[in-house]
């Protein structure tokens, strides 16, 4: 009969039964012919009107329970079997409670009262574990029948019961398991029956429900033996997806057991990736000494150069090693992608503008201040032209002719700066470029060659440090004229963002307790070593930083505008830190003066950065509440306060899917209520929630704000168009920006930032990006976070900074920009062309079966463009990746099973 | 989403920058044409402003913890906004008063004032009565051509004060009665047909009122009811729950019965219409019923829409000259696209019910239109069936004590639903002509010869005769 196959849980429980059901039941009446109940077949149907097996059932089971009641110790045991057999094979649709379980419902009391009066024995376990199942479906919820009969009655094969009781029952220890911790009992017994349950978990595709339990009992780090090689991969994803929603110290609980489980199954790409997000460099450096295997390790150093970790393998044999680690590569490997997409030639920022397409009576007319427009379009160059290395403005033959001699003063800064841009990463032939400027009478533009050495070497590493040799000269970094010191200490910044190097203390810490400098260069000392340590916590720095800013010789210098880069700096030490930045945070409290609250948040948002967590936006939205109307010199500190936790919001947000498209609608309201403080750091939020990621309902939102009535608000709803859309070509965008281009035609700072947004929109022709997420959208690159933060500070108070004379804050970016491409190699780290299929991501988390990881492919052969959300697979398995994530450099080594 | 640049001096294109020079000193500010929004699409739910307002669709569909957590990340937030729009409304009232108090109270009904004022100003520029007329097309924000029910076309300009996101082609419009202006828009754009169909009153009919038909009624439950319930139990086992299932069988055994006890015991919208319903007198109308008919599904989502008697439009395709029936045709056209085209339709399922299924076209019934064929049969097969079908129509009959039903049921008369019932009526009618109290064993007696014999009467007995 079916009666076997129906005993299967899931069949049961899917209601996937079918037409067999009607007939299962018929059976079963049949089978039980014999029995004794089968006299009143023509008797009137009782008031529920139930049908005529059903009748039977009920009465069979009345008989049942009639004898388990009665003394007749004998019957129990057939009796009880019978009942639970008639449970099991029970096949109800999922519409509706099973049958038996329906007509046992009125015994239920008798029969616990029965169960408490027999005496102890395998009956009584038996009894147990059929009142355990009755019990999940008619206990009131806090009960908890079910687990406490199942308690009694030492398991047997559980798994009989079905999943719905399974499941149930894994609800019920969770909620005991709270109430024991409550109450300060022992748990033994009951994960000890919650390990049971994971083994079914696992076998039946359930993996979620296993990790489930686990974590309510607090054991996930248990799940690891339970795990085989089929199905660690899904719980493993599973709990990876999970971790953004927990809490400190859940998330690092799951993290590191996932770890753990990668590890063990060599897993080494994902385990670093999790190591990485761990932030643990013990781990990173065991993970990465865990192989031999040449190509895996060098595989492992490019996913720890895209975080821009710097670790030292100089003693290792394999000499391409280093490379791998220092990035020194990326430039040919950015170049290649040129190559291959066609767009090496360069553009001039006309090819940006395409003037020919803004409304035609508003062309032309924007000449007005031709020296800013001059520097607008050296922007825009160094932008567009990013990386490629060739230009038609400043890389000219003849050093006469170059763009830097049509700007005037800061703008030759600029200007001059724009060469690191262009040259990028790529630093011997960068070097040599930027020689002839270092020459040049021109302060400003000495100062801007000082800039183009740091950027170059952003993101990229040479032993011989020429960057720390060139700035750290005396001659530059102790130069007297102010713009060269600083354009040096920012070049510093830039070019060793990330890396702890403990050799530059010496040269920046100095500037930043001289109390005789000015506060600029103290505060960019202090921001560019804030950049170098961002995320460590150093302490020498941080002592350093808190020191200045109680010092007495200080204190009148405090309201100077750029004492907020110092607070910046400071608040970068402890990006992603969390609960570390406490001490600072009390430290702070203590200082009386105005900026102390707004260093304290922004510490704050900056520790918590991508977090996502729940409570620290409501403390900020907490600080939005207020209103600030009198302009007193007092209330300026409030009113960044407010600025800064509005980008707090994003950047706490933006660790997590949910978190993004939510905060959207908080920000709608704040733009609604908020005052002009409020309003202007909306914009610069939303562009920092998605850059380079144009999503339509973002942009359309910042298109309303750009026509806003406070030009403060256009201006900065312009630039997170430009963010939004960095390095994505994104046509739409385009057209928006061309027609803001002639609506502000006679505005020049709005012109001006139409401008640098055109840039952005186009930067490095469509091939970069500055999302600081990585890796399949996994890990967040501080040194990327911390450039964007640092722009977007600056911003809040655009008129002052990067509309007044210090633009060169803009090439803060360049430590968040990175190609999204995917180059693959061979194992000997040359070029290999492999066709790949490119789609939309999809989320498989806790989908059935084998789901496909992209959607829309397209097939493109390497190296190809990534834009955000985009995942890419091989096409065949001649290759096998040895990274799991087909994004930024990929080491394919060839299937040794693959026939042609 | 196309923004057409709205400009209406679209002169020639890249004029060179000298030229312009001359004009440099114009001194009037001139707004530049604003970035058009998506007029002249169809609104797309995923896009817009509003898109951001949308909460996000929440993934994995299991039942599991990270869902959970998810779905509660969604509701701190929530909360967070709720939080702050409450404590800046009150921060808003509490200044309203401060400012107003001096000038005395009558601050609130200064402002119901105004906006009735404003409301009545708006009503003078509609003017009355106001015509009723159609959107064909929209040419800029403020213009459009308008099309009313006499017949010619009109230019048209828009009203500022009409919500233009409404606007759409194809939408009913208020016109002014003399300018003719677009001065409103009624949402409602469905026909009123359409509307009729939704079902405001469910049926007494329930699933205790069906004899027998387990198997018949799990899986209408099962294909129907239970994937807009528990949409997260096919996600489990990872298939696509079915889109819709097709009744068929001989005439009274059932299918509509049935469709009202799905109608009567479910939470989604029940929509019902006869698939004759659906020939309609002008060119186009059937078809554009149908779009409706799924439209307004869509919007009510979940819905269940159930077409009776499918073959009135349903029959094979074949050639035809006639126009009526190739109209017909493609009414079911229509509905084959709307059942599996290439929008998908989201919760909507279908049932349907015919009792010539081998007339039906094999594209309509083909899987992933109609997932499950289900068959009713006649209950002499099954005894047990035929006996609750008799119970249940002799349950609140007063019936003699020698009434024994189970003569009837042991005959192997080929009888219906349709026909018990119909015996039964036969029955107690009988009785009422005979001024009877009671039915008795008699009465269903005759009933029954009665009925078999009426039965029997519509067709030939044999084939020789």
């Amino acid at each position: 009969m079916a009666k076997d196959d129906e005993k299967k849980p899931t069949a049961a429980d899917k209601g996937k039964g079918k037409a067999v059901n009607g007939d299962a039941e018929k059976e079963v009446k049949k089978d039980k012919d014999g029995k004794p109940i089968q006299d009143d077949k023509k008797g009137a149907l009782p008031a529920e009107e139930l049908s005529e097996e059903d009748q039977q059932l009920k009465s069979e089971l009345d008989m049942l329970v009639e004898r388990i009641l009665e003394s007749d110790t004998k019957l129990y045991k057939p009796a009880l079997e019978t009942i639970k057999d008639l449970i099991k094979t029970s096949t109800s649709s999922m519409t509706a409670v099973p049958k038996p379980l329906k007509f046992l419902r009125p015994h239920y009391e008798t029969l616990e009262k029965a169960y408490e009066s027999w005496p102890a024995g395998d009956n009584k376990k038996s009894f147990a574990d059929m009142l355990s199942v009755l019990g999940m479906t008619y206990s009131d919820e806090d009960r908890l029948d079910c687990l406490k009969y199942r308690l009694q009655a030492p398991s047997t094969d559980l798994g009989a019961w079905g999943h719905e009781y399974m499941r149930h029952l894994a609800l019920e220890i969770g909620k005991e398991f709270q109430t024991r911790l409550n109450d300060d009992k022992s748990t033994d017994d009951i994960t000890d029956l919650a390990l049971t349950l994971v083994p079914f978990f696992l076998k039946h595709n359930a993996e979620a429900d296993a990790v489930d339990i686990l974590s309510e009992l607090e054991m996930i780090d248990a799940i690891e033996q339970y795990l085989d090689e089929n199905t660690y991969s899904r719980v493993c994803l599973y709990m990876v997806s999970t971790v953004p929603l927990l809490t400190y110290p859940d998330n690092d609980k799951f993290l590191r057991t996932a770890y753990q489980i990668y590890r063990k199954y060599n897993q080494y790409t994902q385990a670093i990736v999790l190591a990485i997000r761990l932030n643990d460099r013990d781990l990173i450096e065991e993970t990465f000494n865990s192989t031999d295997d040449k190509a895996i390790r060098r595989q492992i150093a490019f996913l720890i150069a895209r975080q821009r970790i710097w670790i030292d393998v100089s003693d290792d044999e394999d000499s391409e090693l280093q490379e791998c680690v220092n990035n020194t590569r990326l430039p040919d490997h950015f170049k290649a992608l040129g190559k291959e997409l066609n767009i090496l030639d360069p553009k001039t920022p006309d090819d940006i503008y395409k003037t020919h397409l803004e409304s035609s009576r508003t062309a032309g007319l924007t000449n007005t201040d031709s020296a800013r427009h001059n520097l607008a379009s050296a922007f825009v160059n160094a932008f567009v032209n990013a990386g490629f290395g060739n230009d038609k403005m400043m890389l000219v033959s003849e050093n006469k002719n170059s763009w830097v001699w049509k700007t005037k003063d800061e703008g030759m800064m600029s200007t001059a700066a724009s060469l690191g841009m262009l040259m990028q990463w790529d630093i011997e032939m960068g070097l040599d470029k930027i020689d002839p400027y270092t020459n040049v009478s021109e302060d400003h533009i000495k100062a801007g060659a000082m800039l183009a050495t740091g950027i170059i070497n952003s993101g990229v590493r040479m032993d011989s440090d020429p960057a720390m040799a060139l700035l750290g000269d005396d001659t530059n970094l102790a130069n007297k004229n102010v713009s060269i010191r600083m354009a040096s200490i920012m070049g510093l910044g830039l070019a060793y963002a990330g890396s702890n190097k403990e050799e530059l203390l010496e040269f920046l810490l100095p500037i930043v307790s001289d109390t005789s400098l000015d506060m600029q260069l103290s505060a960019m000392a202090a921001l560019s070593l804030g950049m170098i340590f961002v995320g460590s916590a150093n302490g020498d720095v941080a002592d350093a930083l808190i020191t200045t800013l109680m010092d007495e010789d200080r204190m009148k210098q405090l309201k100077d505008k750029w004492t907020r880069f110092m607070a910046l700096g400071l608040a970068l030490l402890f990006f992603g830190q969390q609960e570390e930045v406490e001490v600072i945070l009390e430290t702070l409290k203590a200082l009386e003066h105005p900026m102390s609250k707004p260093t304290s948040v922004l510490a704050e948002v900056c520790a918590w950065a991508g977090t996502g967590a729940v409570l620290k936006i409501q403390q900020l939205l907490h600080i939005c509440n207020d209103h600030i109307e009198d302009d007193s010199e007092e209330k300026k500190g409030d009113e960044l306060l407010q600025s800064y936790a509005v980008i707090g919001l994003s950047l706490v947000a933006m660790g997590e899917d949910v978190g993004q498209d939510m905060i959207l609608r908080t920000f709608g309201h704040l733009m609604h209520y908020g005052e002009a403080n409020i309003r202007k750091a909306v914009p610069l939020a939303m562009g920092l929630i998605s850059p380079s990621n144009p999503q339509m309902k973002v942009y359309d939102t910042l298109s309303r704000y750009s026509h806003d009535n406070d030009n403060d608000v256009a201006i900065n709803a312009i630039f997170a168009m430009g963010l939004l859309g960095a390095g994505t070509n994104n046509a739409r965008l385009a057209q928006l920006l061309r027609q803001l281009a002639s609506y502000y035609h006679r505005d020049p700072n709005a012109l001006f930032m139409v401008r640098i947004a055109q840039g952005l929109l186009h930067m490095g022709k469509g091939t970069l990006s500055v999302n600081p997420f990585h890796t399949d959208r996994q890990v967040l690159s501080r040194v990327a976070a911390a450039g964007l933060l640092t722009v977007l500070v600056s911003l809040i108070d655009a008129k002052q900074f990067i509309l007044g004379d210090s633009h060169y804050l803009l090439y803060f970016l360049a430590t968040a920009i990175t190609p999204r491409f995917l180059i693959t190699l061979d194992e000997d780290l040359k070029p290999l062309t492999v066709n790949v299929r490119v789609g939309q991501a999809v989320d498989i988390v806790g989908q059935a079966g084998r789901p496909k990881t992209i959607t829309g492919w397209q097939t493109q052969s390497t190296p190809v463009l990534l834009a955000y959300g985009e995942r890419a697979e091989l096409e065949d398995e001649k290759y096998l990746s040895l990274s799991n994530v087909l994004e930024g450099v990929v080491i394919l080594r060839k299937n040794p099973e693959w026939e042609d | 989403m196309g923004a057409n640049q709205s400009s209406a001096g679209g002169g020639p294109p890249g004029g060179d920058g000298k030229d312009k020079k001359d004009k440099k000193d114009k001194p009037k500010y001139e707004p530049p044409p604003q970035p058009t929004t998506r007029i002249g699409r169809r609104k797309r739910k995923a896009a817009g402003p509003s898109a951001a307002a949308k909460l996000p669709t929440v993934y994995p569909t299991a039942r599991c913890k990270l869902r959970y957590l998810r779905m509660q990340r969604i509701h701190d937030h929530l909360l967070l906004e709720e939080e702050y729009v409450e404590n800046q409304e009150r921060i808003r009232k509490a200044k309203a008063a401060n400012s107003s108090t001096p000038a005395s109270a009558g601050g609130d009904s200064d402002a119901i004032d105004r906006n009735a004022d404003e409301r009545s100003r708006v009503d003078d520029m509609r003017g009355s009565p106001m015509g009723v007329g159609n959107l064909e097309e929209l040419i800029d924000d403020d213009h459009a051509i308008v099309s009313s029910a006499t017949g010619p076309e009109y230019y048209v300009s828009i009203m500022s004060f009409v919500d233009k996101d409404l606007l759409e082609p194809g939408a009913s419009i208020l016109l002014h009665h003399k300018s003719v202006s677009v001065v409103g828009v009624l949402t409602e754009d469905s026909d009123p047909l359409v509307s009729v169909m939704k079902l405001d009153k469910a049926p007494t009919e329930s699933y205790a009122d069906i004899g027998g038909l387990e198997s018949q009624i799990q899986e209408v439950r099962e294909a129907v009811e239970l994937p807009l319930l528990h949409p997260e139990l096919y996600e489990e086992m990872g298939i696509k729950p079915p889109k819709g299932v097709i009744l068929y069988g001989a005439p009274g055994t059932g299918k509509t019965l049935l469709a009202k006890a799905v109608a009567n015991q479910t939470s989604a919208t029940f929509l019902r219409i006869v698939g004759s319903e659906l020939i309609q007198k002008y060119l186009g109308d059937g078809p554009r019923l149908v779009r409706q008919l799924f439209q307004v599904a869509a919007e009510h989502a979940p819905s269940i829409v159930f077409i009776d008697e499918i073959d009135a439009i349903g029959t094979k395709r074949y050639e035809s000259t006639s126009g009526g029936e190739r109209e017909i045709q493609r009414t079911m056209l229509e509905l084959l696209n709307q059942l599996d085209g290439f929008d998908d339709r989201g919760d909507v399922k279908v049932v349907m019910a015919t009792n010539k299924i081998e007339t039906l076209d094999p594209a309509l019934i083909r899987p992933g239109r109609i997932d499950r064929k289900i068959l009713f049969e006649n209950p002499d097969r099954k005894e047990a069936t035929k006996k609750k079908i008799f119970t249940l129509h002799t349950s609140k009959m007063s019936l003699n004590e020698d009434v024994d039903l189970d003569e009837f049921i042991s005959q192997k008369d080929d009888l219906s639903g349709a026909d018990i019932k119909a015996i039964c009526s036969e029955a107690g009618l009988m009785a009422l002509r005979e001024r009877r109290m009671r039915v008795q064993m008699d009465d269903f007696r005759a009933a029954r010869e009665r009925v078999l014999k009426t039965k029997s009467e519509g067709e030939p007995e044999g084939l020789y005769l």
